[in-house]
């Protein structure tokens, strides 16, 4: 039990027009077969202890809702606390590339009222990690800072990921976009709820701000710590990125760091079939969901749920979601395809490593 | 709907009005179902030393009770009673409160984990299939249902219950017990009916030495609840029974001339008693046309599993003929082989005609033939287990041994 109450925003949208994210905001983003971004957020939280969450929803809230439920496979569906679905500003965050939005919480401020817990850990749906958020929590508790912010040494070029002007661990100022050796912002922050409250009556003039744009006059007065996190991480704003932080799981370390036993991601339960790899099946460095029937040959690829793969056909560096059905002879390489297509027989969806093919959801 | 629930309203209103049962008395379900699930499992050898028969993994990601739970879940029946008592601890654990099954309806009794308890007056372990049941006379009088669905939590097949109520109905039966033809040299090793062309019951043998039919009780049992529970009562005093249903209660029925009827089930059921046929009957899931195939979205097999990744399948990997769980990492060379969640199977590594239980780990080079490897168990590097020589034993490894050079 943890003296904190989690909110996660998962009103982002990705900025670049995608068939992926068209109907469905990046919470619901299907990840490595079986997951959804949002279960990231959430299985942090409640791995952490935390069992009160609100979800700031997106517009399109349909997939997920649809995904969360009433947080029944997350342990959140309960008499005290749970999982309360919080309404978010109608054309989400990402125009203003914010990620926290004042006005997101000034709306939802009786959640924060309502609640007995000393502290608010808040996170976007943006990054791909496993992380204890217990040690964020205590490292802030100690600190005696007023908020403290989850980041990490940039590793290269990110246009969508916010940075941090920072002297030694105290943040200074804030940008949009980070470089090589820049303080990257996780898109996760611990704040005192009675603090958090505090500042939104603060800033509740400048309501259409990120909460770290609005502090940007405050970094003076307001203590804002950076706590540095060592593990694996990836942020998901676009689809390139989308497809490496798949494909990276191809690679057993990482996929056994993300996937701890003792601290599992937690995700919407099916109950579909184990996956089969029929005789004459050629599969090699993939990642094969339940109930998937494999007669053809799949290499360097993520196969979502009950995919078919029949005989002949051939599926190389790709993504494909759940259903989809690859038909005989079909071949699908350097490609993203969405659920519920059918590659018919013979066919080709070919793209480059550079520029993948996708291919858009199809109707069930 | 509508229907249905006025009418447990009412039965719960009027059994408070009588003061029976207080509030806490439940309202009437027409049909409950009772499941044995505390047998030893004995002839299973370790892979029963350290949980009960029904709790055993099997076909990747289930475990053993899952099916009949899903049998009740998909013939809408949604107040369970588990009789347990053998090892129970991780059938406890495992069955939680239901929801994996749909059993923690708000309308319905759910499941209730029935084990053996001590009154004021004595106390009892459950001594035979029926002593279980009179045991717990009292759940029974709690739900006060119209029918009694009796289950073993040990047998593996897909059926719909209600499709046998309401033949049950049809025939205005006083029991129905579920049979299936097996061949005529086995059915000397199962409980045998002879019927007549309206499936009415004339003769019942236990292990006939020379069987006058093929049709074989599969322990499958609808009862009149009052008729259950008179004959349940009457049982429990007479000091000649061995209070089992097949031995005493159903010859006992026969013989006072009561209403007793089949239904005729032509599908796969097994009842997976031995490590062969515990082998067996995985190897019926696998091949392109299965015995028992698992990919049946209309009639899902639900259960209790864990959250995993999905499988991986290494660069040098080859699966031929498998079922994979998730978090399973295949980086060796498997064929006609279950593997079930959390395995690994290392670089080199070879398994063939075999059943990888939960967390299993093969290490590099190791050669594993028709084995059955325990939930974490570990075969070490270049270790040879198992052999073609189908007139040998499977190979069996328990649950958490290490298998190491020179121990195969």
């Amino acid at each position: 039990m943890q003296n904190a109450i989690g909110l996660i925003t998962a009103n982002y949208s990705t900025k670049e027009p995608s068939v992926l994210t068209e109907s469905r905001p990046i919470a619901s983003l299907p990840f490595l077969g079986r997951y959804r971004l949002v279960d990231f957020a959430l299985s942090n939280m409640i791995n952490a202890g935390i069992t009160t969450v609100g979800l700031v929803m997106p517009y399109n809230y349909r997939s997920l809702t649809d995904h969360v439920g009433a947080g029944k496979d997350w342990g959140l569906s309960r008499k005290k606390g749970g999982l309360f679905n919080l309404p978010g500003s109608a054309f989400g965050t990402s125009r203003t590339g914010s990620r926290f939005l004042v006005r997101d919480l000034v709306h939802n401020k009786i959640f924060f009222e309502r609640s007995h817990e000393d502290y608010v850990i808040l996170s976007s749906c943006n990054f791909v990690y496993n992380m204890d958020y217990r040690n964020l929590i205590s490292a802030h508790a100690s600190s005696g800072a007023d908020i403290t912010v989850l980041t990490q040494t940039a590793k290269g070029k990110d246009e969508d990921v916010i940075g941090f002007d920072v002297e030694g661990n105290r943040v200074k100022g804030l940008k949009h976009g980070v470089v090589f050796g820049d303080t990257a912002f996780l898109d996760c922050f611990v704040i005192g709820r009675k603090a958090l409250l505090q500042m939104l009556e603060w800033y509740e003039a400048t309501d259409y701000l990120d909460i770290f744009e609005a502090l940007s006059s405050d970094y003076e007065r307001v203590n804002v710590q950076s706590f540095n996190y060592e593990g694996y991480i990836v942020p998901v704003f676009n689809t390139r990125a989308y497809f490496k932080a798949n494909m990276d799981l191809l690679r057993p370390e990482v996929s056994d760091e993300l996937f701890p036993v003792e601290r599992p991601i937690r995700t919407k339960a099916h109950d579909n079939a184990p996956a089969k790899f029929e005789s004459g099946s050629h599969v090699t460095n993939a990642h094969i969901s339940g109930s998937c029937r494999i007669y053809g040959s799949v290499a360097d690829s993520i196969l979502g749920r009950s995919v078919v793969v029949e005989s002949g056909a051939a599926v190389r560096n790709s993504i494909v979601m759940q259903s989809c059905i690859i038909k005989s002879g079909a071949h699908v390489e350097n490609a993203i395809v969405d659920r519920n297509n059918i590659v018919p027989a013979g066919t080709e969806l070919r793209g480059t490593p550079d520029a993948l093919f996708i291919k858009g959801k199809a109707r069930e | 709907m509508g229907a249905v629930i006025t009418k447990r309203l009412l039965s719960g209103a009027l059994r408070e009005d009588e003061g029976r049962k207080g509030k806490w008395a439940m309202s009437k379900t027409e049909c409950i179902a009772m499941l044995l699930a505390g047998g030893r499992g004995s002839r299973l050898g370790v892979l029963t030393s350290k949980i009960a028969k029904p709790a055993v993994s099997f076909g990747a990601k289930y475990r053993i009770i899952d099916f009949v739970l899903s049998n009740c879940a998909n013939s809408g029946i949604d107040t369970v009673g588990v009789l347990t008592q053998y090892r129970p601890y991780l059938l406890h654990s495992y069955i939680g409160n239901g929801s994996a099954w749909d059993l923690d309806s708000i309308n319905g009794g759910g499941i209730s984990i029935l084990p053996p308890y001590e009154t004021q007056t004595s106390s009892a372990w459950y001594a035979g299939t029926a002593d279980a049941i009179t045991q717990n006379i009292g759940f029974i009088e709690q739900n006060d249902p119209d029918y009694i669905l009796i289950l073993s939590g040990d047998q593996l097949y897909r059926m719909d219950y209600q499709k046998m109520l309401d033949v049950h109905k049809k025939h205005n039966a006083d029991l129905t017990v579920a049979v299936m033809p097996v061949a005529w040299e086995e059915a000397s090793r199962f409980g045998i009916m002879t019927q007549d062309e309206d499936g009415k019951i004339l003769n019942f043998s236990e292990k006939p030495e020379k069987p006058e039919s093929n049709l074989a009780s599969m322990g499958i049992y609808i009862f009149n609840a009052k008729l259950l529970v008179e004959t349940l009562k009457a049982d429990a005093i007479d000091q000649t029974s061995e209070h089992d249903f097949g031995k005493n209660i159903i010859p006992k029925l026969l013989a006072e001339g009561k209403q007793l009827y089949t239904y005729q089930f032509n599908g796969f059921w097994r009842d997976v008693g031995t490590i062969s046929s515990y082998h067996e009957t995985s190897m019926d899931l696998l091949g392109p046309h299965p015995a028992f195939d698992l990919f049946t979205p209309d009639f899902p097999i639900l259960s209790n599993s864990s959250t995993r990744p999905p499988a991986y399948v290494g660069s040098n990997a080859h699966i031929d003929d498998c079922l994979v769980g998730n978090g399973a990492q295949v980086l060796g060379t498997i064929r006609h082989s279950i593997v079930s969640t959390d395995t690994f199977i290392g670089e080199r590594a070879v398994i063939e005609d075999s059943v990888l239980l939960p967390g299993c780990t093969v290490k590099a080079g190791a050669h594993i033939v028709r084995a059955i490897l325990g939930e974490h168990s570990v075969v070490e590097e270049d270790v040879a287990l198992g052999s073609i020589d189908m007139t040998r034993d499977t190979a069996v490894i328990g649950d958490d041994v290490v298998v190491g050079k020179g121990e195969e």
